[in-house]
Parts: C-alpha cells; sequence; structure tokens
C-alpha cells in the first residue's frame, strides 16, 4: 500500500486551512482549537489523504484518543496508513 | 389482424414526421402490419417506435416500447411470462410464454428505474395524452428515449393535435440536434435540464439560432440558474417546466420562469381535472388525474421538496436528497442550485460522501463554463461558504471535462 509522507499530509493541511481562508502554522506545537481547524478540517483532510492514497482509511483500527494539536493530527494520519 | 376500435381521434396523422433526415407524415410512416398483441416492442431508432405507436393507436392493441438497451434479459423473460410477445430491432418475434387475453388499449410505460428495476406502468392514450384544447402551430423536437413517460407526452401531443411536427433526434445525433433543429425549423423543444446544458455548454450560438417558441423542461429538478439562462437566449420564448412521472402523470406545470412552484398550489379544493398537491413530511405528495393505472389515490412520490419563500422546490430524491453531516442536514439539491449559480459552472453533482468524524461531508463534481475562463476549487468554496451554513460547502470537488449523459437525458443528480 502506498503511504503519504508527513511532509505531504502537512501541506494538505495547509491547503485545507487556506481553502477556508486561514492560515496553518509551522509549529507542530500549535493548538488546533485556536487555529480554527476543526471536525469538519480534519474530515476534509482525511479525504484529501485518502484520494491520494487511492483507498479508504480504516479509522476503526486505532483506538480513540485525544488530538489537540498539528502534530496529534500529523501523528493520527500516520498511524491510520500504518493499520 | 382484425380491426379494432381507436382510443384516440389521429387528429395529427397528417403532421410532419422527420426521421433520420427524411419528411414523412403519421399516415406515411412504414407499417408494423404483423405486430402482435400484447406486444414489448424493443426499438433501436425513433422511427419504429413511432410506427409502433401509431400502430397501437390504430388499432387499439397492447403495447410496450422501450429502446433495446433498456430492457436486459431478464425483463425480457419477464415480459414473456406477463404474456408480451418481445419484438427485437430486426423484426425477430419470441413469442409470449404466458397465453392471455389483450388488455385492449393499453399502453405500457417503463419508470426509469432510479429507484431499483424499471417498473411497468400501465397507460392508455388517453391518460398520455395531457395537453388538451387547441395548440398554436408547432414543430417540435423529440430527444427523447422511445417509451419514457416524455416521449409519450410529445409523440401523443403530435398525434393528437393538428399541425403540431415532430423533428426526431436519435441518440448519435444528440450533439447535433441545434443544427438539425434549425434546418427543420423546430419552434418547440422539449428536454432534461442537463439536455439544455449540455447543449449551452457544447454551442450556445447554435442553440440560440433554433427559432423556439416553446422551451420544455422536466425529468430532474430545475433549477434557477438553467431557466435564466435558457430566458436570455431566449428572451421570448414561453419556458416552461413540467414535473411529470409514469406513476402520476404530468401533475405540475410552471410558465412564470421561476424554479419552483406557488406554495399556494398546495392543498388546494380538489377539482378532478386538476392534480392535487401536497407535502407529507419533506415528501411531494400528488393525487392526480393523470395517474397509471392502479396508481388512484395519493401517490408518495419519494421526491424531496423545500420551501424557498412562497415557492416550493423539488430538491431531489427523498432517500439520496439529504446529507447528515455530522448531526446537520443539508439537501444536495441545495447545494447544487447554489454551484449551479456560480457563472462559471455549467454542470454540478452533489453527493454525500463518507467522511470520519462526521460521518458524511458533502462532495461534488463539477463541470465548468469554457466561455468564462478557469475556476478553482477555492472559488467555489468561497462562492458556497458565503451562501450554505459551513456543513453543507463542499469539502472535495471534482472537475470534469464534459457533462455526464445516460439514455434518459438525465445525469445522476
Amino acid at each position: 500500500m502506498s503511504f503519504v509522507a508527513r511532509g505531504r499530509v502537512r501541506e494538505l493541511m495547509g491547503e485545507v486551512m487556506t481553502a477556508q481562508g486561514r492560515t496553518l502554522p509551522g509549529d507542530d506545537a500549535a493548538d488546533l482549537r485556536a487555529i480554527g481547524f476543526r471536525s469538519l478540517d480534519f474530515s476534509e483532510l482525511a479525504l484529501r489523504v485518502e484520494d491520494e492514497l487511492g483507498v479508504e482509511l480504516n479509522f476503526d483500527a486505532p483506538g480513540l484518543r485525544r488530538i489537540t494539536t498539528v502534530g496529534d493530527v500529523l501523528d493520527f494520519i500516520d498511524q491510520l496508513q500504518a493499520a | 389482424m382484425t380491426a379494432r376500435r381507436r382510443t384516440t381521434a389521429l387528429i395529427g396523422d397528417d403532421n410532419t414526421v422527420v426521421v433520420a433526415g427524411k419528411r414523412l407524415t403519421w399516415r406515411t410512416l412504414h407499417k408494423l402490419p404483423q405486430l402482435p398483441s400484447p406486444a414489448a416492442v424493443l426499438v433501436d431508432n425513433g422511427a419504429d417506435a413511432l410506427a409502433a405507436l401509431r400502430h397501437h393507436a390504430v388499432h387499439g392493441t397492447e403495447l410496450l416500447v422501450a429502446t433495446e438497451s433498456r430492457v436486459d434479459n431478464r425483463m425480457r423473460e419477464e415480459l414473456g411470462e406477463s404474456g408480451f410477445a418481445v419484438v427485437l430491432p430486426d423484426g425477430e418475434v419470441t413469442p409470449a410464454k404466458l397465453k392471455r387475453v389483450e388488455e385492449s388499449g393499453r399502453a405500457w410505460l417503463l419508470t426509469s428505474g432510479s429507484t431499483g428495476r424499471p417498473k411497468r406502468i400501465g397507460h392508455t392514450l388517453e391518460t398520455l395524452t395531457t395537453v388538451t384544447g387547441d395548440q398554436p402551430p408547432r414543430i417540435w423536437l423529440l430527444p427523447y428515449a422511445p417509451g419514457t413517460y416524455a416521449w409519450w407526452q410529445v409523440v401523443t401531443l403530435s398525434l393528437t393535435h393538428a399541425d403540431q411536427g415532430l423533428v426526431v433526434i436519435e441518440p448519435h445525433e444528440l450533439d447535433d440536434w441545434p443544427t438539425i433543429a434549425a434546418e427543420h425549423g423546430v419552434t418547440a423543444a422539449s428536454g432534461t435540464p442537463t439536455f439544455w446544458r449540455q447543449a449551452i455548454y457544447r454551442d450556445a450560438d447554435g442553440v440560440g439560432a433554433v427559432p423556439l417558441e416553446q422551451i420544455t423542461l422536466g425529468g430532474e429538478p430545475v433549477d434557477q440558474a438553467i431557466l435564466d439562462q435558457l430566458r436570455e437566449i431566449f428572451p421570448k420564448a414561453r419556458i416552461s417546466w413540467i414535473y411529470a412521472s409514469s406513476e402520476v402523470g404530468a401533475s405540475i406545470v410552471v410558465h412564470d420562469g421561476k424554479a419552483g412552484f406557488p406554495r399556494t398550489w398546495l392543498d388546494r379544493t380538489p377539482d378532478p381535472d386538476r392534480p392535487v398537491l401536497a407535502v407529507d413530511g419533506e415528501e411531494l405528495v400528488i393525487r392526480s388525474p393523470h395517474h397509471g393505472a392502479g396508481l388512484v389515490g395519493a401517490v408518495h412520490t419519494g421526491d424531496r421538496v423545500e420551501y424557498d419563500g412562497d415557492r416550493v422546490l423539488i430538491t431531489g430524491r427523498l432517500d439520496t436528497d439529504e446529507i447528515n453531516v455530522g448531526g446537520s442536514k443539508v439537501s444536495a439539491g441545495v447545494v447544487r442550485n447554489v454551484l449551479m449559480g456560480h457563472p462559471g459552472v455549467s454542470w454540478a453533482r452533489v453527493f454525500a460522501r463518507k467522511a470520519p468524524l462526521v460521518g458524511r461531508m458533502v462532495a461534488a463534481e463539477v463541470v465548468p463554463n469554457p466561455a468564462l475562463g478557469p475556476i478553482t476549487h477555492a472559488d467555489l468554496v468561497s462562492w458556497c461558504s458565503s451562501r450554505l451554513p459551513d456543513y453543507g460547502v463542499p469539502r472535495r470537488i471534482k472537475f470534469l471535462d464534459e457533462i455526464p449523459r445516460k439514455e434518459t437525458l438525465k445525469s445522476d443528480v
């Protein structure tokens, strides 16, 4: 299975933010609530990653976890692809 | 074959019928003297379909006519078991497996199958002829596939009224219909919104060269953008949209150039000649004098409606129109109308896409208008964001090179 690299996922995350008129900060520790990255944005990012992979991500595989920062999002997408 | 009673007067028997470039009349169309009854006539061209219809009208036979491609082997078997001889385009006849008495004058239609396998709906020429009274002389374009409700509407109008000519457009001629229509002086045309959009997308000037006085839309939800585009090209034409189906017939006819119909038309005092319209929850319910056999009473149409001020908009099929985005509901039809309202968009399809966290997200496919330069994903997101709640804004938009089309002239919207 192909893999979307973390750097590319970050680019896609930036595109999601730009489409909503916002900017993704360079700091992975940035708080999602503070930068306005919401559930809909996270869902869109997942779809963008799926479109690059050509397959659906399996969201049932990893256990529920707390995602509060940009880095958490990137980690989670990494984990989903590895699942 | 023995002579049978006529079901409807063939007042239009001498009307012009243009098929494959040949100028004929209903009366001079080729004849099908050996056509059995009941018969399911599967055709691969418009002339054979018209000949089968005229034979039915003259002899009062029981007829189902459809394009060969719409009736698969399983359905042919079912027709044989239901008493129909199946007639193929090359004239080969498979006799009926069930011998039964014909229903004299019965015309069978197949539903579009948008909710599953096509169903047979029984009509007669009388129930299919919904246009009454004197009509201005017109030459009608006939782009519909034989056997569909819209096809029956146009052909019965021509066969039962004076001065209503027909110009048949075969599937391979669809891309070039404006040239054919202009050549034969077509003054009236009926098509789905997809049909009109494709025509304008391909060649707006060519469409504008057809001397249309009557433009009719039907078969799909009609949005304001396509009505406005047609009005711009044809400022003097009467532009109508019709809500019709095999089940309830032509039940809503709107001539004011606006999408939807007036809310005051709901729940009017019953009149035997006029359909009664109602809304149950979000579903359009129709009690129609033009209904198919066995469909007496209120018919739940499966079409979803939404109120917009004093209008009632038909947004799409109930089972596919509503998209639930994390508990917030949005109509795919409404989102589509917003996209279609963007001047750079020629066509759009809106659908739900499975997504994490929110369950479903709104996604779209779009064909840009080539005359207005490129548009971007960001342009459309921005356009929608100022007109829709955030959960209704399409988050994934795919750009297509051309408008998809099916044999029914509808797209999957």
